[in-house]
């Protein structure tokens, strides 16, 4: 080739079929925007997750901190003051949520810049810069409202603007901190104290865990780490590495598109190739030519699939803010920030994406061969010899996975920490493994069903050899169709058991009508009144408070009363042989996920720190305790009283009364000791909220699999018209025969039918592997807690009915064309 | 001696703008020179005036800028010699009864800061805190005196304004001194108004020249028993500049004999050079710029400023001159604190032997 213009010629010539096929073009262009929407949609949302975490994270800065209060009532500004003199270098914090005029909320944290440690975190960056107008301003009337910038855009504000909150008050002007949490807004402790009513009183005093507390203020006041705003990042980390995974997922299944559409555009170019090859154009220029036609397709693709990924992610953000914020306390902005490393990693993905999938075909193009188009034959020839190839591949991966799974399951110890890792990467080879052996195990059915059917009716006979004969070119179709069905199997029959031991785990758990939470009330002062009422049956005190693991691990402490009640209704995972009355004589009960973490069983011990030194404790169970992501460790009231003598925390009750009584003894209550509407909170409305944040939590997922499965779809679909030209030419004998039209059509569409059925047959105890994966193994990493597995034949029947009728839709629009297709096209055929 | 340099730089940071609601730059700019023009609506220094006490030990919340400030030469068993600051300054955000809420809980128009820094033989560490007014944390009361901000304290240990006591303590140093005084408490400049520049403005300013010092340094843990001299400053101003002022030098010096030298240059286009010379019976005889030199003898580096860190001062006295050579005990005693400026020091050779203090700022 030389010249400009032979160049022009030879591009003409092959994007000419484009201009004839128009519909080819948009479906290989659709195939890369999809799949490149899909995988960068994803990225952006987990990118905007960890920016979130991180910003969150280093709010109050990568150290420990602790907070201190007086024994007995909540810290005012004279216990600062007194710290502040006794050389404890405490700093104050109010916060508490604010409700904008517009029904927004945020965050708002009340802080003292001069007083607050220098390396606390990014809460002051803004006004510990010492210098310039910058802390005047944050320290005068009318204060300033540092908040960041994802945040003004979501509150649709500028910086400099005064909003105003539902009670008609002004909020300071608003100044920008690029490093905040989303959501959050930190103002001067004057300012905020103000907002939020606070008077002189205080919501925390922050101390550095590495500061003593001195002997001579250490009696009047209690020290327990500050419950972080935020849980472990493992934890959130795992969320997203789902997220992620679903990305590929659907990258993988939406490139199985382009590979069929490209497929097709090249298939019906190869007499083209074959001229222009005659004509003298060389291969490697053939192969230039097309190489340049796919990068192109990919940039575009890659382009509009940004444009898409960035309409997903705003869609589905506002979902997994949501999601993050009630499963893990975690707040994440809602507004999208597109950074340019993460624009030009979509890019770079969905583009090598396409070039991976269209190189099979730059391959074929390069091996046209002048004279003669491919034969049918030999292609089933080569087809079976790389089925083979595919099928030992894939068997190699299950036995990767099946060692990976003895491996997680048996000897995997709980806080190595790569454990969710290798989960992910043993269902990423159970999947693909079985992906690899569909087109044998199909095959092997094939024969078998021929062998069982043989001498029946020609046309079946010849019907199955003719689907085998197609397995090679709807192996990859195919096998998006099976990972598709497998992971919406498992993952919904995950979240369906998960849902149904959580309900369970509810139920049983808030087993009492009435939860109280009695505030500066004395509990027992409380607990004696609601004693002597009628209709109350019965009343449980729990304490609630945080302690330390000897080396450090931050835990949530209940300490509860050991009744009969509380046995009742507190089931135990595993125990002691007596162990309520271990507990009663100074054991304790811990969760699953502090038994995970620390690889603890009934009968180990935990040391915990007391203000009197530290303490151990005897396992004497373990319960379930869903949605938490802390450690928790609960022993008997006794035993917390005796050893945490200064007695920091919350109390409530838990009131068994008669179920239509309810409402009223909680009205009698309130006026009682005039306790305020959150004081008492009826059974109904904590299940409810509890349920409403699972349905939140599990959403997203939902979302992409629904997704992911409709990419399936479209990729059978245009892998079937794909194959529309190739059929025609295996059909136009037996038209020639004396089938009609209509009669091959038919066939054609139960052929495509039965092998999407066996699909999603094979896919039923594929998706039964991955739940129990799922439950067995990355729920265990990632949550610390263990589901027992679900099966739902419902949804299962659901699945095989769902990809028949997706094979049979996309069959029957290829069908229609061959239906269509005039005789004299069908004649053209033998002309060869 | 004042220390005027860092209530500019405090004042030059945060005080840029007028007062009240306008949060617009004041006109002219980020530079000191503004200062002069900015001190509408504060109480304001006159010459005339007559200082109280104990009251003027406290604060005076209507001025803009105000400090306790006490340097102590020191030594130890062994010889070895050291040197100690604390230092509280409070600074007004804005003029009395312009802010609105300063009655709530946290809101106040006070700024305190306290510096606290010794040095050894061999180095010089400085710390430095800040706290709001009206929470508590920081404070000082008159009667009986008490300065404090955290728990780096000054306080009198009885009723009387001396003996008194400070204390501070950093995470690499502490130290608690008693501080008893063998003289009279000394009003610089004319009756306790000392001027600052030729067009006649100034701050109220008393020292106690004459405190004897003893106690503990504790560096690293170590502890170090010392002993030696002391000097506490006093000043409260409102407008302490005009014009183009530059920095300061400012001596604060204990002689052998028992005399005591305060000495100042503001430089500028135009410096101004103010002293106070003091007997020890505590008279005091003020020195005006025709009767101090104050040259400098050999300039070095100093984490990155040239600073000039000997010094010979000579003073017209009646009957004859005296010529006093000043060298820092250790170059470095820069304070790396948010208002950088060297505090240090010094040794004094010449016709008089003894020790003292020198601040450096503006370099």
């Amino acid at each position: 080739m030389k010249g400009i213009d032979a160049w022009r010629a030879l591009l003409g010539a092959l994007l000419g079929h484009y201009r004839r096929h128009p519909g080819q073009l948009a479906m290989a262009l659709l195939g890369v925007i999809v799949a490149g929407a899909l995988y960068s949609g994803v990225q952006t949302i987990n990118a905007q997750a960890r920016d979130s975490y991180a910003r969150v994270e280093a709010l109050f800065g990568s150290g420990d901190i602790d907070t201190i209060r007086p024994i007995d009532r909540p810290p005012t500004q004279a216990d600062f003051a007194r710290l502040r003199r006794a050389g404890v270098p405490v700093t104050p914090l109010v916060e508490g949520n604010i409700t904008l005029a517009s029904g927004q909320h945020l965050h708002l944290l009340g802080i003292d810049a001069l007083s607050l440690p220098p390396d606390i975190g990014s809460v002051a960056h803004g006004a510990t810069q010492r210098q310039g107008e910058s802390l005047t301003a944050f320290l005068r009337p009318p204060y300033r409202l540092d908040v960041a910038a994802d945040t003004v855009r979501a509150l649709g504000a500028e910086a400099g603007q005064r909003l105003t909150l539902v009670n008609d008050r002004e909020l300071p002007p608003i100044a920008i901190q690029r490093e905040l949490a989303p959501e959050v807004a930190v103002t001067d402790i004057a300012a905020a104290s103000a907002l939020l009513g606070r008077g002189t009183q205080l919501d925390a005093l922050l101390l550095p865990h590495a500061a003593p507390l001195l002997a001579t203020v250490a009696e009047d006041y209690q020290r327990s780490p500050r419950r972080a705003p935020i849980s472990p990042g493992q934890l959130s980390e795992s969320f997203r590495l789902n997220l992620t995974a679903m990305g590929m997922l659907a990258l993988l299944v939406g490139l199985f598109i382009v590979h069929s559409a490209l497929g097709l555009a090249l298939a019906q170019r190869m007499p083209t190739f074959a001229i222009l090859r005659a004509l003298g154009v060389s291969r490697r220029a053939l192969v230039t030519a097309l190489a340049l036609e796919l990068l192109t397709l990919g940039l575009i693709g890659a382009l509009l699939g940004l444009a898409g990924g960035v309409v997903l992610a705003t869609i589905l953000m506002p979902g997994v803010a949501a999601t993050l914020s009630s499963l893990y306390d975690e707040r994440v902005a809602g507004a999208l920030t597109l950074t340019p490393s993460g624009i030009a990693a979509g890019l770079a993905m969905t583009l090598a994406g396409t070039v991976t999938a269209g190189l099979s075909l730059l391959r074929r193009a390069a091996r046209v061969n002048v004279l003669a188009p491919a034969h049918a034959g030999s292609e089933a020839r080569s087809g079976m010899r790389q089925r083979r190839r595919l099928a030992t591949s894939g068997g190699v991966l299950w036995l990767i996975a099946g060692a990976l799974w003895l491996y997680l399951s048996r000897f995997a110890s709980a806080d190595s920490g790569h454990g969710l890792l290798l989960g992910f990467v043993l269902i990423a080879a159970l999947l693909l493994g079985a992906a690899l052996l569909l087109p044998a195990l199909l095959d092997a059915v094939l024969v078998t069903l021929t062998r069982l059917l043989r001498g029946r009716a020609v046309i079946i006979e010849w019907a199955l050899a003719d689907t085998r004969l197609q397995l090679p070119r709807l192996g990859l179709a195919l096998a998006a169709l099976l990972l598709a069905l497998t992971a919406n199997l498992g993952v919904s029959s995950m979240v369906g058991g998960f849902r149904l031991t959580f309900l369970d785990w509810l139920d049983q758990r808030l087993s009492a009508e009435l939860y109280v939470h009695p505030g500066n009330v004395d509990t027992i002062t409380v607990t004696d009144w609601l004693r002597t009422q009628p209709e109350v049956n019965g009343v449980l005190t729990m304490h609630r408070s945080e302690a330390r693991t000897a080396d450090g691990l931050p835990l949530d402490l209940r300490a509860i009363d050991v009744s009969p009640l509380r046995q009742r209704y507190w089931p135990l995972l595993e125990s002691t042989d007596a162990p309520w009355q271990n507990v009663n004589e100074g054991g304790a009960l811990i969760n699953e996920q502090l038994a995970h973490r620390r690889g603890l069983t009934p009968g180990d011990s935990v040391t915990l720190k007391t203000p009197s030194g530290t303490l151990s404790l005897q396992v004497a169970g373990i319960y379930a305790d869903y949605g938490n992501p802390r450690g928790e460790v609960a022993l008997s009231l006794a035993t917390f009283a005796h050893h945490w003598y200064t007695s920091g925390g919350e109390s409530s009750l838990a009131v068994y009364v008669n179920s239509e009584a309810a409402a009223e003894v909680s009205a009698r209550l309130r006026q009682h000791f005039d306790l305020d509407d959150q004081a008492v909170i009826d059974q109904q409305s904590i299940k409810g909220e509890s349920q409403r944040i699972f349905e939140r939590t599990f959403a997203i997922t939902r979302a992409l699999n629904t997704l992911t499965l409709a990419v399936a779809a479209l990729a059978l679909t245009s892998a079937l018209l794909a194959l529309g030209r190739w059929r025609r030419a295996q059909l136009a004998p037996l038209w020639a025969m004396g089938l009609s039209r209509a009669r091959l059509a038919w066939i054609s569409i139960i052929q495509v039918v039965t092998l999407a059925t066996l699909t999603a047959l094979l896919a039923l105890p594929l998706g039964v592997a991955l739940t129990e994966a799922l439950v067995g193994i990355i729920n265990v990493e990632a949550f610390g807690w263990r589901l027992p597995l679900h099966i739902f034949p419902v949804q299962m029947v659901w699945a095989v009915l769902l990809a028949a009728l997706v094979a049979g839709a996309g069959a029957g629009i290829a069908s229609l064309r061959l239906w269509r297709t005039p005789p004299r096209v069908l004649l053209e055929e033998f002309r060869s | 001696m004042s220390r005027t340099l860092l209530g500019l730089l405090v004042l030059a940071t945060l005080m840029l703008s007028g007062c009240g609601d306008d949060d617009a730059p004041a006109a002219g700019g980020h530079g000191y020179a503004d200062l002069g023009n900015e001190a509408a609506g504060y109480a304001q220094a006159t010459p005339g005036a007559t200082l109280a006490f104990p009251v003027d030990h406290g604060t005076h919340p209507d001025y803009r800028i105000e400090w306790w400030y006490l340097t102590a030469n020191l030594e130890d068993d062994a010889g070895h010699t050291y040197g100690l600051q604390w230092t509280l300054f409070r600074q007004a955000m804005s003029p009395p009864g312009r802010e609105q809420d300063t009655k709530a809980p946290w809101a106040s128009r006070q700024l305190w800061m306290a510096h606290a820094a010794v040095t050894t033989p061999n180095g010089h560490r400085a710390s430095e805190r800040f706290a709001r007014g009206g929470s508590g944390q920081a404070g000082v009361t008159a009667a009986p005196f008490a300065a404090w901000l955290d728990d780096w304290e000054l306080k009198s240990t009885g009723e009387a304004f001396t003996p008194l006591t400070v204390a501070a303590a950093t995470d690499d140093f502490s130290y608690r001194l008693e501080l008893t005084a063998d003289g009279p408490l000394v009003l610089q400049g004319n009756n306790g108004f000392s001027q600052k520049s030729a067009d006649g403005q100034g701050s109220y300013y008393y020292s106690q020249p004459f405190l004897h010092a003893s106690g503990t340094l504790n560096l690293d843990g170590q502890p170090v028993e010392v002993h030696g001299q002391a000097w506490l400053d006093r000043e409260w101003s409102s407008q302490l500049l005009g014009g183009d002022q530059a920095g300061w030098d400012w001596f604060s010096l204990h002689l052998d004999d028992g005399y005591k030298l305060m000495a100042f240059r503001l430089r500028g286009s135009d410096a101004f050079i103010s002293g106070s010379w003091i007997a020890p019976d505590g008279m005091v005889t003020p020195l005006a710029g025709d009767d101090i030199t104050l040259e400098p003898l050999e300039q070095r580096d100093v984490q990155g400023h040239r600073l000039p860190l000997r010094w010979r001062l000579q003073l017209a006295r009646p009957g004859r001159d005296i010529t006093l050579d000043v060298t820092a005990t250790i170059d470095d005693q820069w304070m790396n604190t948010t208002f950088a400026y060297w505090e240090g020091a010094v040794q004094v050779n010449g016709d008089h032997k003894g020790v003292g203090y020198l601040e450096m700022t503006g370099y």
